[in-house]
Order: C-alpha cells, then sequence, then structure tokens
C-alpha cells in the first residue's frame, strides 16, 4: 500500500519531522516500510503555458511547432504530442528547468530551434496518461509553476501489506496518521465530514440484508452530480497511492477508500432503484466494470437491484451495468461491511482479487459505515457545488461487535515488557491510540474502540504489544532469563540421524539427498517399481504428485535415474518420512525411515552388496551396540527375490538390504548395478543393544589353529556356523572366518576355512591338548556329515 | 722397540686417513689387531726386552692397542655412517606434492547446519525434539490458536489429506505435544520440515525447513526474549549481532514480532543479501499466546513464555550461497556431493 505524507498531514502537523526519522521509527512501531519515492523531487521549472499557435513542421508528418504563452514570454517549441491544439494550457518545462531528472535545454528537432518541453502526466510521474501533453481545463494563472498549484511534491511511502494484515484500520491514510501521532506524540485532526441527521428527513431508501454475511449495508442518494472529471490534485493523490483517475464519482468512492480504509460504490440510481444484499445462486453470473463475466459461486455475496438482478459482487468488484457513465448524474453510494471470510473465499474461488476486497480480507469496522458516507458528501460537494442529496441516509446494521473492555494494571504492563513503564505512560499511549481509558485505583480500565476490536485487540497481551511497540522496542534493555540448572539431553532420535548421515558420508562416500515426500507414480509405474501410497492429497496441483511415499528408497531411485548420464557411481542415501498405512483412528502411521542406493557401472552388484552390508552391521555395532544378522524374509517387488534380506538384530526387525531387482536395474539404466537397504530408522535408533561382559585375555601365549571344512556349495556360512557353535572346549577361546575356497576339484563342494584361537587358562598349551581339541572337532564335524579338507 | 711403537702409530694413522670403506677398515684391524698382526709381534718382541724397561715398553704398547682400538672403532662408525648416509641418498624419493584421494561423501547443506545449530542450543540447555510429518488438524491449527477462518487453513495454502489431517505447514504444529510433555518450565528446540500448497519459484518451495524453539518459565518479559535471541543468534553465527525487533503477526503469539539481525555477510554495510539494508529478516517470534498455553494445560496467568522460528532455509542459501530454493531438495548429486561434511 502507498501512503502519502501530504495526505497524512492533512490529519497530524508533521513539522519538523523527516520522512527518514518518520520510515524508522514506523518500522519499528508499526508496519514495514518497503521503499520511499521522493515525488516532484527532479523537476522544476515548469510552468503554465498557453498554445497560441500550432503550425506543421516542415520535415516532419509528427512534429509540431508551438507557439507557447508563458506570460513572461512566448517560447517556440516543438513537441511530438498528437493532441496539441490552439488555445490549449499545457505544462512547460523551461530551458534550464528539470523533469523527473532529465534536464532541459535549447535543442534543434528536425532542424527547428526548441525552447522548452510540453509535458504529458506520465512524463511529470503525476499520472498514467502518455498519450499526449497534459491538457489543462482547470483555471491556472499562465507562466506559474505548476508546483504552486498542483501538490507534485511529495513523499511516498510503500508499506508492506503482509505486515498489516491484522490491522483493518491501518488499511487507509487515516488511520496511518493516527499512528505516526501517536508515534511522535502530535495530536490526530479530526476528519471534516458532512453531518448524516441533516438528511434524516428524507425519503428512506429501499435496502434490504438477506445474507448473515452482511454485516452493515448503507446507501445514499445523491442528484445532479456535473461534474465529469476529478481536480488534478485528487487525480495526483490517487495515482500517488497507487490507483489512476477514472471519473469524478469513482475517483471520489477510491479517494474514500484510500483515505479511510471503507471501499465504497457508487451505482447509478436511474438503474439502481433499490438493492437487496443476498447470497449468490447457482449459475449467478456477473459482467464487471472491465467487462469479464464471472460466473458466481454460492456463499459469494452478491449486491442485487430490487428486482433481485445482481449488480455489484460484494465486497470485491462493482458490475458493467449500473456503473457510472457520461450520463449518469443521480447515483446511489453504498457503504457497507461484509464478513472477511465470506468476501476472501469468494475472491479466491473468483479469482478476483481487488482493492476492496483486500481491505474487507482484514476484517473492516462497521462503525466506519456512515464516516464513509458523510466524508464522501463532503469532499464531493468540495468539488460539485451542486450536487444534492436525495434520500435518507437508509442503514441496514445487523452486526455489530462488542467492544472489549480490557483491565491491566502497570505492574503487569512493565513485567511483561521487562521495563518500568508508568501509568501515565500507559494512559497517554493507548488513548492517542484510540482507546478509551479510565483509571480505577491501581486498575487502568481500558475499552477497546471499534476500529480495533473487530478481531485485533482482545485481552492484555494485545495492550502489552500496544504500549511496548509505541514505547519502542529498540528502547527495551535485554535482561537474561533467570537460570535455571538443569540438565538437557539431545534426543537420541535426532542424534543418532545425524551420526549415521556422517557414518555414511565419511566412510562410505555417501551423498545425502533431500528428496519430496510424494508417491511418483509415474516414475514407479515405469520402472516396474509397485510402491503404494495410502494417503492421497486434497489438491495436488502444485505438489504435481497424488500422494504421499509409503517407501523411501523409491525416490532415491528416481535420484539414481535422474543423474545417470552424469555419473557412473552413485552412492545416496536419505533419512526421510514415509506414511506406511492408515491406523484405527484414520490416523497416518507415519515412519522415519534410512535408505541407502549404491548403483555402479563397474562394481559387481555383490561387491556392492557387502560394502552395503557393512555399513549397515559396522554402524549397528559402533553407534548402537547392536548385533546385526540377516535373515530370510518379506521383501518388496522391485528388490531381487534371492538376494535380499531382512536387517534384524535380537531387538527387532529393521527393513531389508538386498540387490535391486534385474528388471528395475535394467529399466533405470543398463550399464549401472543397484544396491538397496531401507530400514525404519525410527525404530533401529530407539533400540540400545549391550556391550558383551569383556574377558580378560589368559597371559599365556595363544595357538592358532586353521580348520578348514569341506562344505556342500549352497550351503551358507551361517550354518556351518551352527554347527561349529556347538563343539565346546576349555581351551578354546574363539574361532573367526579366515578364507572360503571354491574351485572344481573341489566337485561341487566349497572349502571353508576358520582359525581357531586355542590357549590355556594357567599355562602353555601342550601339542597333545591341541591335538586333542582337533581330533575332536574333527568327529564333531563328521558327525554333522561333513568333512575336514586335507591339504 | 719405542722407535718402531711410534713408527706403528703413525703408520696406523696414515693408513687410517687412507681407509675408504669398511672393508679397508676390518683389513687395518687385521693387519694390527689380528693373529699375525703388529699388535702380536710387539708382544713377542716385548718378551725380550730387558726388565727394567719391560715397566716402561709395556705402558706404550697397552696404549699403542688402546689408541688403535679407538681409533679403528671410530673409523668403523664412521665408516657404518659414511654407507647408511649414502642408501639414504640412494633411497627412492617420495614425490609428496601428489594429490591424495579424499573421496568423502557429502551431508546435506541442511544437516550441517542443523547440526551447529542444535550444538548452540544444546549449549544453552535446550532440550531437542522431532515432529511427525504428517500431523492433526488440531496440533496444525486448533491447538496453536489458528482460528477456523484463518487463511492458513484454506485448501489453497495447506495441504490437506484425504484423511482429514494435513502436512504439517509449520514447526509449531508439535508446539501443544512439547508443551504438555516438558511444561510448564521448558526450553526445547525442535527442528522440522514444513510444507505449503504453494506453486514453485526460486524463493518459493512447498516443501521447507523451519527450526523453532519454545521458552516457558515464570515471569518472562519481552527485554528475556530480546536478550535470549541475541545470545542464540551469538551462538548459531559464533560472532556477536545486532538485533532489532518490529511488529509482526502470528496466531500462535501475542505479541508478536519480526526480528531482524545484521547481515552476517556485510556485518550491516549493505549487501545483495540483505537487499543493501544491512539487515536481514530471520526469525519470527513472541510472547507464546496465553491460548496455546492453555490449550497444553499450562496455567498462563502462572507460566510465560516466548517461541520463535529461525528461517532455516533462508540461513542454508546465505551460508552455502545458493540463491535457488528447489536446489536444496533436488537431487542433483554432483552439486550435493561438494558439501563434504563442513560448511
Amino acid at each position: 500500500m502507498k501512503i502519502s505524507i501530504n495526505w497524512i498531514k492533512e490529519f497530524v502537523n508533521l513539522d519538523g519531522i523527516e520522512p527518514e526519522e518518520i520510515v524508522k521509527r514506523f518500522n519499528l512501531a508499526t508496519a514495514e516500510i518497503e521503499g520511499v519515492e521522493y515525488k516532484g523531487k527532479d523537476t522544476y521549472n515548469v510552468v503554465f503555458g498557453k498554445i497560441i499557435e500550432v503550425q506543421n513542421h516542415p520535415e516532419s508528418n509528427k512534429l509540431h511547432i508551438l507557439k507557447v504563452d508563458v506570460k513572461s514570454e512566448v517560447l517556440q517549441i516543438v513537441c511530438g504530442a498528437p493532441n496539441v491544439r490552439a488555445n490549449m494550457v499545457t505544462c512547460v518545462a523551461k530551458v534550464g528547468g528539470a523533469v523527473c531528472g532529465h534536464k532541459i535545454g535549447a535543442a534543434k528537432l528536425a532542424g527547428i530551434d526548441s525552447f522548452g518541453m510540453c509535458c504529458s502526466a506520465k512524463e511529470l510521474d503525476i499520472g498514467e496518461d502518455d498519450e499526449g501533453i497534459m491538457d489543462i481545463t482547470e483555471n491556472v494563472p499562465l507562466g506559474e509553476d505548476i508546483k504552486n498549484v498542483f501538490n507534485i511534491d511529495d513523499v511516498v511511502f510503500e508499506i508492506d501489506n503482509k505486515t498489516l494484515t491484522n490491522r483493518p484500520d491501518l488499511w487507509g491514510h487515516y488511520g496511518m496518521a493516527r499512528e505516526i501521532a501517536v508515534i511522535f506524540g502530535r495530536k490526530l485532526k479530526d476528519i471534516k465530514k458532512v453531518s448524516l441527521t441533516d438528511f434524516d428527513l428524507l425519503p428512506k431508501l429501499d435496502v434490504k440484508v438477506e445474507s448473515k454475511n452482511c454485516y452493515r449495508y448503507s446507501a445514499i442518494a445523491i442528484d445532479n452530480v456535473t461534474v465529469k472529471k476529478s481536480p488534478m490534485n485528487m487525480a495526483i493523490r490517487l495515482y500517488y497511492a497507487g490507483m489512476r483517475d477514472i471519473n469524478l464519482l469513482a475517483d471520489v468512492t477510491n479517494y474514500i477508500m484510500l483515505e479511510l480504509g471503507q471501499p465504497m460504490h457508487a451505482f447509478d440510481h436511474e438503474i439502481v432503484k433499490g438493492i437487496k444484499v443476498v447470497d449468490a445462486k447457482k449459475g449467478d453470473k456477473l459482467l464487471t466494470l472491465e467487462g469479464e463475466e464471472h460466473e458466481l459461486s454460492e456463499n459469494t455475496l452478491v449486491i442485487a437491484d430490487n428486482k433481485g438482478v445482481p449488480v455489484a459482487i460484494g465486497g470485491i468488484k462493482g458490475g458493467m451495468k449500473a456503473s457510472i457513465s457520461e450520463q449518469t448524474t443521480n447515483v446511489l453510494v453504498e457503504s457497507a461491511t461484509f464478513d472477511s471470510v465470506s468476501v476472501r473465499k469468494a475472491s479466491r474461488t473468483i479469482g478476483l482479487s481487488t482493492d476492496a476486497s483486500a481491505r474487507y480480507e482484514k476484517s473492516l469496522d462497521p462503525e466506519l459505515v456512515p464516516v464513509a458516507t458523510a466524508r464522501f458528501i463532503e469532499i464531493l460537494k468540495s468539488i460539485d457545488k451542486g450536487i444534492k442529496v436525495s434520500s435518507k441516509f437508509t442503514d441496514v446494521y445487523t452486526k455489530k461487535y462488542a467492544l472489549p473492555k480490557i483491565k491491566i494494571t502497570a505492574d503487569f504492563i512493565s513485567s511483561r515488557i521487562g521495563e518500568n513503564i508508568s501509568e501515565s505512560e500507559i494512559i497517554k499511549v493507548l488513548a492517542g491510540l484510540g482507546f478509551d481509558v479510565t483509571k480505577n485505583g491501581k486498575n487502568i480500565e481500558v475499552v477497546v474502540p471499534s476500529f480495533r476490536a473487530t478481531k485485533d485487540v482482545s485481552m492484555e497481551e494485545d495492550l502489552v504489544e500496544e504500549i511496548a511497540r509505541i514505547y519502542g522496542y529498540d528502547n527495551i534493555t535485554p535482561k537474561p532469563l533467570a537460570f535455571e540448572p538443569k540438565p538437557t539431553f539431545l534426543n537420541t532420535a535426532i542424534g543418532e540421524e545425524y551420526e549415521v548421515k556422517k557414518y555414511l558420508a565419511e566412510k562410505y562416500n555417501g551423498v545425502e539427498i533431500h528428496s519430496y515426500i510424494w508417491n511418483y507414480q509415474d516414475f514407479n509405474a515405469s520402472h516396474f517399481i509397485d510402491s503404494k501410497s495410502y494417503i492421497k492429497l486434497m489438491d495436488s496441483s502444485n505438489a504435481g504428485q497424488s500422494g504421499i511415499r509409503s517407501e523411501l528408497a523409491p525416490t532415491l531411485l528416481k535420484v539414481i535415474s535422474e543423474n545417470r548420464n552424469t555419473l557412473s557411481e552413485m552412492r545416496v542415501f536419505e533419512i526421510g518420512r514415509v506414511a506406511t498405512g492408515i491406523d484405527e483412528n484414520n490416523l497416518a502411521i507415519e515412519k522415519k525411515k534410512l535408505a541407502v542406493v549404491f548403483a555402479s557401472q563397474t562394481k559387481d552388484t555383490y561387491t556392492l552388496f557387502d560394502t552395503l552390508k557393512e555399513f549397515i552391521v559396522s554402524y549397528a555395532k559402533t553407534n548402537l551396540a547392536l548385533d546385526i544378522v540377516l535373515k530370510e524374509g518379506d521383501k518388496p517387488s522391485y528388490m531381487h527375490p534371492y538376494n535380499t534380506f531382512r536387517v534384524t538384530s535380537r531387538e527387532g526387525d529393521y527393513g531389508y538390504i538386498g540387490i535391486l531387482n534385474p528388471k528395475v536395474s535394467k529399466s533405470i539404466d543398463k550399464r549401472l548395478n543397484i544396491v538397496v537397504l531401507e530400514i525404519d530408522f525410527g525404530l533401529m535408533s530407539s533400540k540400545h543393544g549391550y556391550f558383551k561382559k569383556v574377558k580378560v585375555p589368559y597371559k599365556y601365549q595363544s595357538t592358532n589353529l586353521d580348520v578348514s571344512v569341506l562344505v556342500p556349495e549352497n550351503m551358507n556360512y551361517g550354518a556351518l556356523e551352527q554347527i561349529l557353535n556347538k563343539y565346546r572346549s576349555k581351551i578354546m577361546v574363539g574361532y573367526v572366518l579366515k578364507d572360503i575356497y571354491q574351485s572344481e576339484a573341489l566337485q561341487g563342494k566349497k572349502s571353508i576355512t576358520v582359525s581357531y584361537e586355542l590357549s590355556g587358562k594357567d599355562h602353555t598349551l601342550e601339542g597333545s591338548e591341541i591335538d586333542e581339541f582337533l581330533s575332536g572337532l574333527i568327529s564333531h564335524i563328521e558327525k554333522n556329515k561333513l568333512e575336514i579338507r586335507k591339504n | 722397540m719405542k722407535q718402531k711403537i711410534e713408527n706403528l702409530l703413525k703408520q696406523f694413522e696414515t693408513k687410517k686417513e687412507a681407509a675408504k670403506t669398511i672393508a679397508d677398515a676390518e683389513a687395518i684391524r687385521l693387519e694390527f689387531m689380528g693373529k699375525k698382526g703388529y699388535i702380536n709381534e710387539l708382544m713377542a718382541e716385548f718378551r725380550n726386552v730387558a726388565p727394567e724397561n719391560k715397566k716402561e715398553m709395556g705402558m706404550l704398547i697397552n696404549s699403542l692397542k688402546t689408541s688403535i682400538e679407538t681409533g679403528l672403532g671410530e673409523l668403523i662408525q664412521a665408516k657404518k655412517d659414511e654407507e647408511l648416509e649414502n642408501q639414504l641418498k640412494n633411497d627412492k624419493r617420495i614425490d609428496y606434492t601428489l594429490p591424495v584421494n579424499q573421496t568423502i561423501g557429502a551431508l546435506h547443506p541442511r544437516t550441517i547446519l542443523q547440526k551447529q545449530i542444535i550444538d548452540a542450543f544444546v549449549s544453552m540447555g535446550f532440550t531437542i525434539e522431532d515432529g511427525n510429518e504428517i500431523e492433526t488438524e488440531y496440533n496444525n491449527f486448533d491447538s496453536v490458536n489458528v482460528p477456523e477462518s484463518h487463511p492458513a487453513r484454506d485448501m489453497q495454502d495447506t495441504f490437506w489429506l484425504d484423511n482429514g489431517e494435513v502436512l504439517k505447514t509449520q514447526t509449531s504444529a508439535a508446539q501443544n505435544r512439547i508443551l504438555k510433555t516438558h511444561g510448564p518450565i521448558c526450553r526445547v528446540l525442535f527442528p522440522g520440515r514444513c510444507f505449503r500448497n504453494e506453486e514453485l519459484d526460486a524463493t518459493h518451495e512447498n516443501t521447507f525447513f523451519q527450526i523453532e524453539g519454545v521458552v516457558v518459565d515464570k515471569n518472562v518479559s519481552v527485554s528475556n526474549l530480546i536478550y535470549f535471541m541475541k545470545e542464540m543468534l551469538k551462538g548459531v553465527f559464533k560472532k556477536d549481532v545486532n538485533v532489532r525487533l518490529r511488529p509482526g503477526f502470528f496466531p500462535f503469539t501475542e505479541p508478536s514480532f519480526e526480528l531482524d539481525t545484521t547481515c552476517p555477510l556485510c556485518g550491516g554495510k549493505g549487501c545483495s543479501a540483505c537487499s543493501h539494508t544491512g539487515w536481514i529478516e530471520l526469525c519470527p517470534c513472541g510472547m507464546i499466546h496465553p491460548n496455546v498455553l492453555k490449550e497444553a494445560g499450562i496455567d498462563s496467568k502462572e507460566y510465560n513464555g516466548f517461541a520463535f522460528g529461525l528461517g532455516f532455509d533462508r540461513l542454508v542459501m546465505i551460508k552455502t550461497g545458493l540463491d535457488d530454493i528447489r536446489r536444496l531438495n533436488g537431487g542433483n548429486v554432483k552439486l550435493l556431493s561438494q558439501f563434504g561434511t563442513k560448511i
């Protein structure tokens, strides 16, 4: 929103206060000023001049040679504007002057001397019009500097609308003036306006309100409006505030909206005889002023005439049918309050957002309705003296807000702000902001003014804010909180997330990905990935996907697919949320998953698998003291049916690890070998195994004994381990896998070599003890139908 | 004989000087000290020395022996050192300028920065909490004082789900649960991923990260909040920063503030990161709304506090120099792999 300082000055004396100071204080106390424009600063020596002669240029079709009377002299000016004519009064920048920073000098245009420039409104930056030079119909003194007649010098603030969302009272200059007055301790002037009671004896208008979303609707009839065009100063003001002049009646409604924040609308009274405010019916349509047709949804407020024909969309836009035309002399002027939510929803549904709807969305004060009308008549009358009010101010007021009464004390305010703030200071600030304040002993009783009561201020804390911001946040001395010695613990889930990510990045060259939570149906389908989505988005237009993912690995496979042309080797991982279903209360079952994908053009899947397995086993052991055991079990259909395994420990089953089904990996990229791990990381990180009790090593030298066992090729090491674990001996410290050897010479078998560590508790082992151990082991192995490999 | 001893010593010194290798030294040793060496020869002659001269000659021979032994020892050590030196000189030299394999993976920049921020908060006595991404309407809106009519609840702003829940629109969705678990006296930080139903562009994402914190205690004031925020940002940026509060408006807090901090890049002089204002808007905050406390079962007359959010993705973009927020959620491995594990 744009705020003109000249306009503000009508209501507050700002003598001695620089605009920069206003920006600084306003930013800290009220709302954000995003930009400042110094209007007219670089324009000077521009005067009113009258074209007394127009000659065609000998060399050009477009250019004319003008003789312009600027009182002190007659200037010859070459001008390219199409609208030049004799006796026209316009703005002339003299030689030595400047127009918005462009210095004017004597020049030759197509061979003819030119001493000055006739300006368009756009060139002077006082209006939109750039079709031709200014055509002034007002009575202005020739030769006079235009700045002495037109209010061109101004400072305009651009205020960030987002910072005004909760302040309906600041959507007009008067509300802004009130803030600035309080901030600088100046007095706010009253608004000059007519008294509506003067019209009480005139006939009533036919106004009916049939929608609960209309809180107040008023109309008044004004006849004999004959002036069509707004005076230049009003046009400039509208332009500086971001609007353009249209015709006098529309301009005055806009002027009131910009001044008081109350949108208004003027209907042609010959067309609209009475008003009925209703909710739109299905199929209702309205052609707007701009000539666009809008289909109205139910719950949209419609202003209809008394025959029920829609003439405006309530709070949003007027219709073409009853709009002000060249012929209009009698008008019906609306000033009304509509429900904020209803206007917002309608504006969104229709896709039409206007200066009026932006204000109604903020919950306007219904008490503004008569003020706006009274001010409207005041302003209109000052321009068009012949107007005649022809009806009573007809007002249907259905929803009145209660004015909250709040009790505070200076102690309460001081303790909440953390500064000592006196009673008198509190009262001064609140009264300045328009609150009704009464002292009652230690209590300060505050009644909220109607323009702050629609949603903004209702309780003690709201008053804390009012006082603190005017007191000045920058005047508050920072004070430490009392120290409370209390141990804090890093949430293990969050801490472990970092640990596992670091482990993957540092030890396994993993690159962390942050992907979206969506289930990529199309990608999955085209790559044979069958992954469900249990929860759908109600509106998926911005997400581009319809549902929430239930697994994390498919997202990483998509990443692999997207990067396959730039990288031949990829290790990616993510910790992310998925929804694996819906519980009995219809709530999402959300899991925090860890997925890791290794893809390589050079390493085979078995090598990749071993590395990935090493990661999860070593991580779980190092960080969580969990002993990971892979088991046969469930796996997604997009994984290898035989080379995918459950990742488990005694404490739980966490997920799977395995080779991607070749069907899937081929469809992603023929060259890539891909392995995948996906585990429930929330579950795993909540578990904690226990480190085994340590054994004090024997002090006598131990002996290593290698034993090779021949087993069938398809037998797992784990199966042999189970057999070996059943053989016990006092001198056995333990054994480790040393080697697995496969060869055709072994005829369908493989040789597994384990290395035993043997040691005596209280003596060095004798050869006979070792022999005894070995022969016992051999017979144990043979009992289990396996044989020892002899070299 | 005396003359002979003197000559032998001279002879030894000369040979010692001439010796080039350990083998030369060994030859000298044999020549003088060996079985048939000069010393033994001398010893044989010694037997014939007149008894009155024996003492003198004995001492002279012993002294010669000692001189030769010491001399030989020195000679051999010197030759060994020489040989070692020669060997080291000829050792293959290391090209210490060769690059080493530094392949490491990379953490997401958000992870790195989040860790730094968490560390700062833990040092300030905060407990860290985790939250869900799918939240109930109650947790996301009602419990944190977002009224039924608030625009944020519209379909156009929030990802509503078909089971009636939402993808959480702000980390405050976890406030109610956290205040119930940790309150009334608590300091909790909760990072989280949030979602808005928006169109994507360089500065708007539908998926982004926030970090939120709450402090609840007795008699907490705006001045406490300012003090805290200043100290906290010092911890985050690891240097002194200035802060300023401006009025803000959020349903969760009353009063609400926008907190600006001096731009960490230019130190307040003005640069492109701060649109030449010297300030960046980083931290919406405010005194927790009494309704939020009440909803969490905390007596808002006895306890109060403040809450703050960190525009975390903005911070990540400032730190990494990324100018398009979509890069953070994009899976460009080549880009992401450059972050390493520290920023």
